[in-house]
């Protein structure tokens, strides 16, 4: 089998009177059997995105494409394409049976057919013993089961998902991701997961799409999103905590160079471009949680005083207040220092990030 | 319901209240059983010692009362039954089947921007009486008055507003999405709405039906303006029953009323399971 591959082409899409610019020029291809993660704030436009993927609203301008072929004015129904909303969208009039059945029943195959369709799709979400009951008596786990089945019997070239698990508790979020998971996997499918919990992005997506005021800032592959993000928002929001982002400028002699903000200066490693091209100029460094490591005063890149310290199971997230800056370090819990202790960070240089302090981009070094 | 406990101070309460309600009621068939001497009796007779059907005979053949020595209506009540069962029955399905079409394009399209759904409220907000007089003339003048497609037409539009509003509260209430997925199965927008959506709000559906039913049923302003003997309801006859020429027919008065109490009680027995959600005003489970 070969799975179409979707092109999201320039989309654009404005509302009202074309005063609110949902989508601004999103552009990015989805691979056949890959899973993308689309992450980002509310009303960054990811929902519009499916939306207009699925065929429930249209572009302003801009194309979709699924295998090469534009899908534009094909009517929801016919472009293959199955998505599952947040809040299920069953048919609380019908039976479960009937509910997975709807698809198929409208697309007119044959009894028998759909029949052992619903049941394979029952069996997979294990089901069966439940076709039976009116939807109405299920709870929320189920019908989201439900939602999905009934978007897999209809065997979609290309699934959507729109934040399936948010209405969900903790413990049955877990179960259906390591459901999700196994159907990923078994099935093969094209994903495109909306959600705004990135713990579910990096478990369940091969790559994460970030997206801000109708923009996509980047999509990267999940491993590499958090170390090397493109933009300071994509910095400030993957990762929890996200990346210290210091705003300050470089400062240099020619031969090394260093980064200063107010009394704090940083040693950078020696660069050319740093010490020539960047020196003088408004930067913001950018260092993750985990890099930084606790380290006697000698040896410290910066010294402060610790604020917080949050212990999170193994690992403990500890607030260090440095003059004005504010940094988040990740420390093992067995090791925490006291609240108000003065401790000292040891950064790894390698991890530095740094970004133009006018337009947020990341710099190259 | 959630299990409350009976308590006696509640069940007082709920007594009381039961016999606010169904004394009424009890009255009214009572007096459609009592000959005309028990009418007025005082004191006043509460269970009639010789009940009788003379009542609900003079309804149908005005001159049989006249047997017990009292003045009698000329006009028997049959035709306000078939007007009342025409003009409300077919003034109902036609307000509730439009109040619908509205309330689905105003909750999911905005179609006619805003302000419609106050435009289409804006009628209910004059008196009626102060609208009674302008409708006369305007019905004279087209050949409407005192036609069953005249009052028709005025009960459609009096009771518009309320089936368009009341069936766009249930449709807000239920969530696009299931429209939406139903169009991804493959649906048209039409078919969504026929298939998904108007099943799923049938509880209010039947609720305003019903609503709608007893407006039209009940009305007497506009049945008496614009009718003068081709065309008659319930109401209308229920007053000829007492009027200075005609004297005082109170048992005759109650019997029509007992007749006319009837297809309300049915229709609220038969739908009385989709009526206690409904009549919560578009409260659907999520």
């Amino acid at each position: 089998m070969t799975f179409p591959k979707l092109e999201i082409v320039n989309l654009r899409k404005l509302f009202g009177n074309e005063s609110f610019v949902a989508l601004d020029g999103v552009d990015f291809a989805v691979e056949a059997g890959e899973t993308v993660a689309l992450l980002g704030p509310s009303g960054c436009g990811k929902s519009t995105t499916l939306n207009i993927i699925v065929g429930l609203e249209q572009p302003t301008s801009g194309d979709i494409r699924i295998d090469g072929r534009s899908v534009i004015g094909i009517p929801p129904g016919k472009r293959n394409v199955g998505l599952v909303f947040q809040d299920y969208a069953v048919f609380t009039h019908m039976t479960v049976f009937e509910n997975l059945a709807f698809g198929l029943i409208i697309r007119g195959r044959a009894k028998a057919e759909i029949a052992r369709a619903v049941h394979d799709v029952a069996e997979l979400l294990g089901m069966q013993n439940s076709l039976k009951l009116s939807a109405a008596e299920l709870g929320g786990s189920e019908l989201q089961r439900v939602a999905i089945g009934r978007t897999l019997v209809t065997k979609p070239a290309i699934l959507l998902l729109d934040e399936p698990l948010s209405n969900l508790e903790a413990s049955a979020r877990i179960a259906m991701r390591r459901e999700l998971r196994r159907l990923q996997s078994e099935i093969g499918l094209t994903i495109i997961y909306v959600t705004h919990d990135q713990v579910e992005a990096l478990c369940l997506a091969d790559r994460i799409a970030v997206m801000n005021a109708g923009k996509l800032q980047q999509i990267e592959r999940t491993s590499v999103i958090c170390k090397k993000p493109d933009h300071v928002f994509v910095a400030g929001f993957m990762g929890s905590p996200p990346m210290n982002l210091l705003r300050g400028e470089i400062i240099g002699d020619g031969t090394s160079a260093g980064f200063r903000r107010d009394g704090l200066i940083i040693r950078l490693p020696s660069s050319e471009a740093f010490a020539t091209n960047y020196v003088g100029q408004p930067i913001i460094l950018g260092l993750r949680p985990e890099s930084l490591t606790l380290a006697a005063a000698n040896e410290a890149t910066i010294c402060g005083k610790v604020a917080v310290v949050e212990p999170r199971g193994p690992e403990a997230v500890v607030t260090v207040e440095a003059g004005t800056v504010s940094l988040k370090a990740v420390v093992p819990t067995a090791e925490r220092p006291q609240e108000g202790a003065d401790i000292g960070l040891l950064a790894d240089p390698s991890s530095f990030v740094f970004f133009s302090g006018e337009t947020g981009r990341r710099l190259a070094s | 319901m959630t299990g409350r406990k009976l308590t006696w101070p509640l069940a007082f309460v709920l007594f009381g209240a039961l016999i606010v309600s169904l004394f009424p009621v009890f009255w009214i068939v009572m007096t459609a059983i009592k000959p005309p001497t028990d009418w007025n009796a005082s004191p006043a007779i509460w269970i009639p010692s010789h009940p009788t059907l003379i009542n609900f005979k003079t309804l149908f053949d005005p001159d049989s009362i006249r047997a017990y020595g009292v003045g009698g209506v000329s006009q028997a009540a049959t035709n306000s039954v078939f007007g009342s069962l025409l003009a409300s029955v077919v003034g109902t399905a036609l307000s509730v089947a439009i109040g619908l079409f509205a309330a689905i394009g105003i909750s999911r399209y905005a179609n006619g921007g805003k302000a419609t759904p106050l435009i289409i409220l804006s009628g209910r907000m004059f008196p009626p009486a102060a609208i009674a007089v302008p409708f006369v003339i305007i019905y004279s003048n087209v050949g409407l008055i005192d036609t069953y497609r005249g009052l028709i037409a005025i009960y459609v539009a009096g009771t518009l507003p309320f089936s368009t509003w009341m069936l766009k509260s249930f449709v807000d209430d239920l969530p696009r999405e299931i429209e939406e997925a139903a169009m991804i199965d493959g649906r048209s927008r039409l078919m969504a709405h026929v298939f998904v959506t108007i099943p799923l709000i049938r509880g209010g559906l039947l609720a305003t039906t019903l609503f709608v039913f007893i407006l039209n049923w009940s009305e007497f302003m506009f049945a008496l303006v614009l009718s003068y003997s081709n065309v008659t309801t319930i109401p209308v006859q229920l007053a000829r029953y007492v009027t200075a020429t005609a004297g005082t027919l109170y048992g005759v008065q109650a019997a029509l009323a007992v007749l006319a109490m009837i297809p309300l009680v049915l229709a609220g027995l038969l739908i009385q399971s989709h009526l206690a959600r409904g009549m919560t005003f578009g409260a659907v489970k999520r």
